[in-house]
């Protein structure tokens, strides 16, 4: 049988051309988050994040939600990001909300690759959609390939 | 408002009759697939086995991971594996993905393991798991100060000279 078992999801709208707004759950055997963000595509600014605690070890773990506050202006273009994020939001708070920011990230890209792509299609279905991704990367130097 | 890309991810651990462990790391998106099976083995977890399988739009510098992959097979799970990580499968010639898998799967062995001991506390009195979390940490010291319920000011801590 199973022992463990973890999954994350996260969605990713765009309410504005400059905005990307990211829903993220992680849910295992243990655990169980939510996360809300709002980050600046052209900078990768955090504008607004809130998290919610649904599932968690002892009583002290709900302090770990006003500390998602730390990561409001921090960006996930910076080097060492997702470092960052662990060290100020894991650490002294919860690794697990990190651990859903930093996925948030590492989508940031590959959403508005896809949001390109899906506008692509729509204006020719026959497109190479490979070519297209690759392309796109080629294009975009900021592009993190995860 | 509808969303414009979905993710979903899932790791799974599952104790095999040889006392080895299928970790099973998958991830689906818009664009992509992936597919990440490690095979552990306990007590030191070295990661015996691994491979991969990508597919629907796989960007052309990730060709190389099912060779790739491979380098994770010697590793253990424990101290320093991040670092390891970094350095097998890091920079313009590694493949993030596969790092992120590895690091991923290893942290759910983590929680497998942690798992027993979690629920063993469900059902005592609050002052109970307390002193039972405060035995742990003397025994585990690397979590001092790993989050905000291990912090010196939490009333977890109180109490322990550590």
């Amino acid at each position: 049988m199973i022992t463990l078992n973890r999954s994350q999801v996260i969605g990713a709208e765009f309410p504005d051309e400059d905005t990307i707004r990211f829903n993220g759950i992680q849910d295992d055997h243990i655990y169980s988050m939510e996360i809300r963000m709002d980050v600046r595509i052209s900078n990768g600014e955090i504008l607004a994040v809130d998290g919610i605690m649904k599932r968690y070890t002892n009583y002290v773990c709900p302090q770990a939600v006003p500390v998602l506050q730390t990561a409001v202006g921090m960006s996930l273009r910076e080097e060492g990001w997702d470092r960052r994020i662990m060290k100020e939001i894991g650490r002294k708070g919860c690794e697990h909300f990190a651990e859903i920011i930093i996925e948030c990230g590492h989508c940031l890209d590959q959403a508005r690759m896809s949001g390109a792509l899906w506008k692509a299609v729509q204006t020719d279905p026959d497109l190479d959609q490979e070519q297209f991704v690759q392309n796109w990367i080629d294009e975009h130097p900021e592009y993190q390939l995860a | 408002m509808t969303i414009r890309f979905l993710r979903n991810k899932v790791v799974e651990v599952e104790p095999q009759s040889d006392g080895s462990l299928a970790v099973s790391w998958r991830l689906t998106d818009d664009l992509l697939k992936a597919e990440v099976n490690l095979k552990v083995q306990p007590p030191d977890l070295e990661i015996v086995d691994a491979e991969v399988i990508l597919g629907r739009l796989v960007p052309a510098a990730w060709s190389s991971a099912p060779e790739l992959i491979k380098k994770a097979e010697g590793i253990r799970i424990g101290g320093g594996l991040r670092k390891i990580v970094k350095g097998l499968f890091g920079g313009k010639t590694g493949c993030a993905l596969l790092a992120h898998a590895v690091l991923e799967c290893s942290n759910a062995v983590i929680l497998n393991f942690t798992r027993p001991g979690v629920q063993m506390l469900e059902g005592l009195a609050d002052k109970e798991k307390v002193s039972l979390t405060q035995q742990m940490l003397k025994t585990n010291p690397r979590l001092i100060r790993s989050c905000v319920a291990f912090q010196d000011d939490s009333p977890i801590m109180q109490g322990l000279d550590l």
